[in-house]
């Protein structure tokens, strides 16, 4: 009997222990002591960050950049939008005007505003720029050393105000290095970092800040950053558009994408980065708060980047165009976009990302051309393009997604892009027969006799839309007799793709301002000067190794001329109509993030429908959100 | 007492090379994979902006000077082993200046303590259970409890985490499905930051036993069936020794030698971290961060980290060999 009574009575204690530790164990999911209702929690895709008290961004191993320091913390010259703007594409940030260039491009010109102070009450003036550049420059090895060390002669600041860069060389984009896109070169505080050392080895472990959050603790171990907003946040360039309504941003690593789908579900994640086609509709479905970038199928943000079938045009069996070509007409974009975003993805045809200010200017307007473009495939002529694709593709998702898929062409082209490549394997045998491959029993052989095999190179479960894009791809070429086998290279894509170890690699070359039609932001590194010899590490971005006479000369003209000139466009249209008909590497879509914001705490998140910034929570241009949301409660 | 002294010097030398050729091998594998730490850096620092190509010939050369790459294979790794030697592995590459020891002075304190605890506790209730199980053959909760042991044993651990992290975190949200503790917390030995810690290891404590108690316990259980068989116990029974005396003087204390073994080389394998707990829970510990090394090609961080784990199993290996003569009488060195 005392036995009994004693097993109860450690029973009772057992269960009342576990049952207080359990209690409310659903808010453990936020940080405590901070009202939910004024604080926005956003995902940083770094995860977790193992350097977590170093904040030094100008340290060649930054570690953490978007665990909110340059959302939130840091500021620049120049911003310019992937979408529409909050007041146009283009906002003079920390700079009062557009850069100034002399007539022949060696010199710019900035004006800077004034009012502006940094969270320790310092004021910000050209002596921070100046300093900046000089830190780098003198000090080898920082993140943006090499670059500015290459372009810079010296910088002068005849006043608070003033910058005038005299550059080595004319270069009509050197304001693109102080530029946001996804980030740029941010501005050191000079007043803390000239008392350092070693700028490399200097952590800035209490970041002083210049935009309108400071910091206010972070995890030790590096899961998560919260950020508080300045008192003084007036004094701050993004006060132009008001108060940021966030008192708080907590910045966190929710874990792998399924915990992500459960944190926002549980009211614990109110942004979401990304996450896989399968959890998007899970969220749709289920969590009616979550809101996508567009309201219904495809759901995800298009960023300006443009994942592609990359040849490595350095191998014999890819230096004809005729087998870049006869490989396209293979590739079935329905299926892949089927098999990458399950339907959600955005197609392009040409080496452009169909986002932004792209569709109008180069999508849209070379519809025409498109549709006449012809190839010879030495028997015949044909016109491969089918401006039809992306309807075809709204299409056959109808019958399951019912009226979440729209049937405006302007929705479809918006939301699926436009028309693709028809698959046509007659034409495919008949470049590869005129390059000298022929078919033996059901294996194509290389004009030497040996067997055409490709090596398509993914990256594995760390980025699956492409993977599944990359398996697809190589199951037609399978089909078709070329013996293509999916090499996954998990953790060392990077490596491989800088190597030129594969033989077509999924991954892009092209990335873009998106709010700007300017395409040099890729386009200069695709410069013949810069194409590594076989065997030789590859700089970004020009991975396929691609060159061409007619193609420097364009880079050329777009270096000498005004980043606003139109004829940049022109010039622009000039390499999509050289990329097509030389098709270095297969163009898909774009990269559609699935950025999903929770709308139980805040409201008035960028969507397709108010696209006023980027929602993409990684991204230095995403701090407009800021000032745009509102609190619900 | 001579005889062991030079049994436990010669075992002592041979846990010395196995510690050496161990470190050399991860030495070697780390230093043959694809992936080029330099390379790994560079393409995550020109990934977003504008970076002029021929600035990036130059930025790989600072890192290396940086990192210590310059120099030739053999100084490289006899430098290598200089820094071991005191215990020190040089500075992380993928959070440079970092120091390695640093990082996993900062992992370790939590992989030791949900994977301690979670070995033990599991250890405890798998023999208790099993020993009961396999002395007690007809009782039908045992049974049954065996049958969910024997159910739960095969099942991959990743499924088991990611089934409680979907009924716990998600049908039932009353544990916190990520993390170590609770976020603005202050760290310290307050209740409450200790508190918020219990909670947030519940969910991976609870898979990693729901997976590990079934080997303990058919472990257990076979070998007490074993033991009950033996003359010495039918001989207990029969000379009217209670069931309860013969049970825990006869029986577990004869069973339980190998499974003290196992519990050892458990215990050593808590410092090379749970990495699949960790990746699915969130959990700051030296799981992840070896995951995360390998994909940076973070040498030094693999190395630092592999190298406390040899040590650690070695180390509770001579440490069970070493104890084993001394208390199990069947045991003699001769």
């Amino acid at each position: 009997m005392k036995s009994a009574a004693r097993w109860l009575a450690a029973g009772v204690l057992a269960g009342s222990t576990f049952w207080g530790l359990i209690q409310p164990a659903n808010a453990q999911g936020i940080p405590k002591d901070i009202p939910r209702n004024q604080l926005l929690i956003l995902e940083n895709p770094e995860g977790t960050v193992k350097n977590a008290a170093w904040f030094n961004i100008w340290a060649i191993n930054a570690n953490s950049q978007s665990n909110g320091l340059q959302q939130a913390a840091l500021d620049t010259l120049w911003y310019i939008d992937p979408n529409s703007g909050i007041d146009g594409v283009w906002d003079n940030s920390l700079a009062s005007e557009k850069p100034v260039y002399n007539a022949n491009f060696t010199e710019m010109r900035v004006k800077l505003r004034r009012g502006i102070y940094w969270s320790d009450g310092v004021e910000f003036t050209s002596a921070d720029v100046k300093f900046t550049v000089d830190m780098m420059v003198k000090t080898p090895g920082m993140r943006w050393s090499a670059v500015l060390a290459n372009a810079v002669e010296t910088v002068e600041t005849p006043d608070a105000e003033t910058v005038i860069f005299k550059l080595k060389r004319p270069n009509s984009r050197f304001h693109s290095l102080f530029t946001v896109r996804w980030n740029a070169i941010w501005i050191a505080p000079k007043h803390i970092f000239e008392k350092a050392e070693d700028p490399n080895k200097f952590a800035f472990e209490k970041p002083v800040s210049l935009s309108a959050y400071v910091l206010h603790s972070h995890d030790p171990d590096g899961k998560w950053y919260i950020w508080q907003r300045r008192s003084d946040w007036q004094r701050t360039s993004l006060a132009r558009f008001g108060e940021p309504a966030p008192r708080y941003l907590a910045y966190v690593d929710p874990g792998p994408p399924d915990k992500r789908v459960i944190a926002q579900m549980n009211k614990e994640l109110d942004v979401v980065h990304d996450i896989a086609p399968e959890g998007m509709f899970t969220l749709a479905r289920q969590n009616p708060t979550s809101k996508a970038w567009f309201k219904g199928f495809p759901f995800g943000h298009p960023d300006p980047t443009l994942p592609s079938a990359i040849f490595n045009t350095q191998l014999d069996m890819f230096k004809n165009k005729d087998v870049r070509w006869a490989l396209t007409l293979l590739v079935d974009i329905k299926a892949v976009s089927m098999a990458s975003y399950r339907g959600a993805a955005t197609i392009s045809p040409i080496h452009v990302p169909p986002t932004g200010r792209h569709p109008e200017t180069y999508h849209l307007a070379m519809q025409d051309w498109l549709a006449d473009f012809e190839i010879d495939t030495g028997k015949r002529k044909i016109k491969p393009y089918d401006r039809t694709m992306a309807r075809q593709i709204a299409d056959s998702l109808r019958p399951s997604m019912g009226n979440q898929i729209p049937s405006d062409p302007k929705d479809i082209a918006k939301a699926f892009g436009t028309g693709w490549w028809k698959p046509d394997p007659q034409a495919a045998t008949e470049l590869l027969e005129r390059a000298g491959f022929r078919k033996q029993g059901n294996q194509w052989l290389k004009p030497d006799g040996t067997p055409f095999v490709i090596r398509v190179v993914v990256e594995g479960d760390a980025r699956p839309i492409m993977t599944r894009a990359g398996s697809m791809i190589a199951q037609s070429w399978r089909q078709f007799g070329i013996d293509a086998r999916v090499d996954v290279a998990a953790g060392t894509l990077l490596t491989r793709r800088a190597a030129g170890d594969f033989d077509v690699i999924l991954s892009w070359s092209v990335e873009t301002w998106g709010g700007h039609q300017d395409l040099s932001f890729f386009m200069d590194s695709w410069h013949s000067a810069y194409v590594a010899p076989p065997g030789q590490s590859q700089p970004s971005r020009n991975w396929q190794r691609w060159s061409h006479p007619e193609l420097d000369k364009i880079i050329e003209q777009i270096r000498g001329i005004d980043f606003d000139d139109p004829k940049g466009i022109e010039l622009g249209k000039e390499f999509v109509k050289l990329a097509t008909r030389e098709m270095p590497v297969i163009p898909l879509m774009s990269y559609n993030v699935f950025t999903v914001a929770d709308e139980t705490y805040w409201t008035g998140f960028p969507t397709a429908d108010n696209p006023y910034a980027n929602p993409v929570p990684n991204w230095g241009n995403s701090r407009y959100m800021f000032v745009k949301i509102k609190p619900k409660q | 007492m001579r005889a062991y002294a030079r049994y436990a010097f010669g075992r002592f030398l041979q846990f010395l090379l196995v510690v050496f050729i161990g470190i050399n091998i991860a030495y070697i594998i780390t230093h043959a994979t694809p992936i080029d730490p330099v390379e790994h850096t560079v393409s995550v620092a020109t990934a977003f902006g504008h970076t002029a190509p021929e600035a990036i010939e130059s930025m790989r050369q600072s890192l290396r000077e940086l990192y210590g790459l310059t120099g030739s294979p053999i100084e490289q790794y006899l430098n290598f082993w200089r820094r071991v030697l005191v215990a020190d592995f040089g500075p992380s590459l993928s959070a440079f200046p970092s120091p390695v020891s640093t990082l996993i002075g900062r992992a370790i304190p939590w992989t030791v303590g949900l994977l301690g605890v979670a070995t033990i506790l599991t250890w405890i209730i798998g023999n208790l259970l099993g020993g009961l199980a396999g002395y007690y053959r007809r009782s039908r909760i045992l049974k049954g409890f065996g049958i969910v042991a024997m159910a739960l044993h095969p099942m991959p651990y990743y499924i088991a985490a990611i089934l409680l992290l979907i009924v716990f975190g998600y049908l039932w949200p009353i544990l916190p499905i990520s993390g170590g503790s609770q976020m603005n917390v202050a760290r310290g030995w307050s209740s409450e930051y200790i508190l918020s810690v219990v909670r947030h290891s519940m969910l991976p404590l609870l898979s990693l036993l729901l997976v590990g108690l079934g080997g303990w316990f058919v472990g257990m259980r076979s070998l007490v069936s074993n033991v009950v068989t033996e003359d010495y116990v039918v001989y207990a029974e029969l000379a009217g020794v209670s069931k309860r005396r013969i049970l825990t003087a006869y029986v577990m204390r004869n069973a339980i030698a190998p499974q003290v073994t196992g519990l050892a080389i458990s215990l050593g394998h808590v410092f090379s971290g749970a990495l699949i707990t960790e990746r699915v829970f969130g959990y700051p510990g030296i799981g992840s961060l070896l995951v995360d090394g390998v994909h940076a090609g973070d040498y030094s961080l693999v190395l630092g980290v592999t190298t406390v784990s040899i040590v650690g199993v070695s180390l509770a290996v001579l440490v069970i060999d070493l104890i084993y003569p001394l208390i199990d009488p069947r045991v003699t060195v001769s």
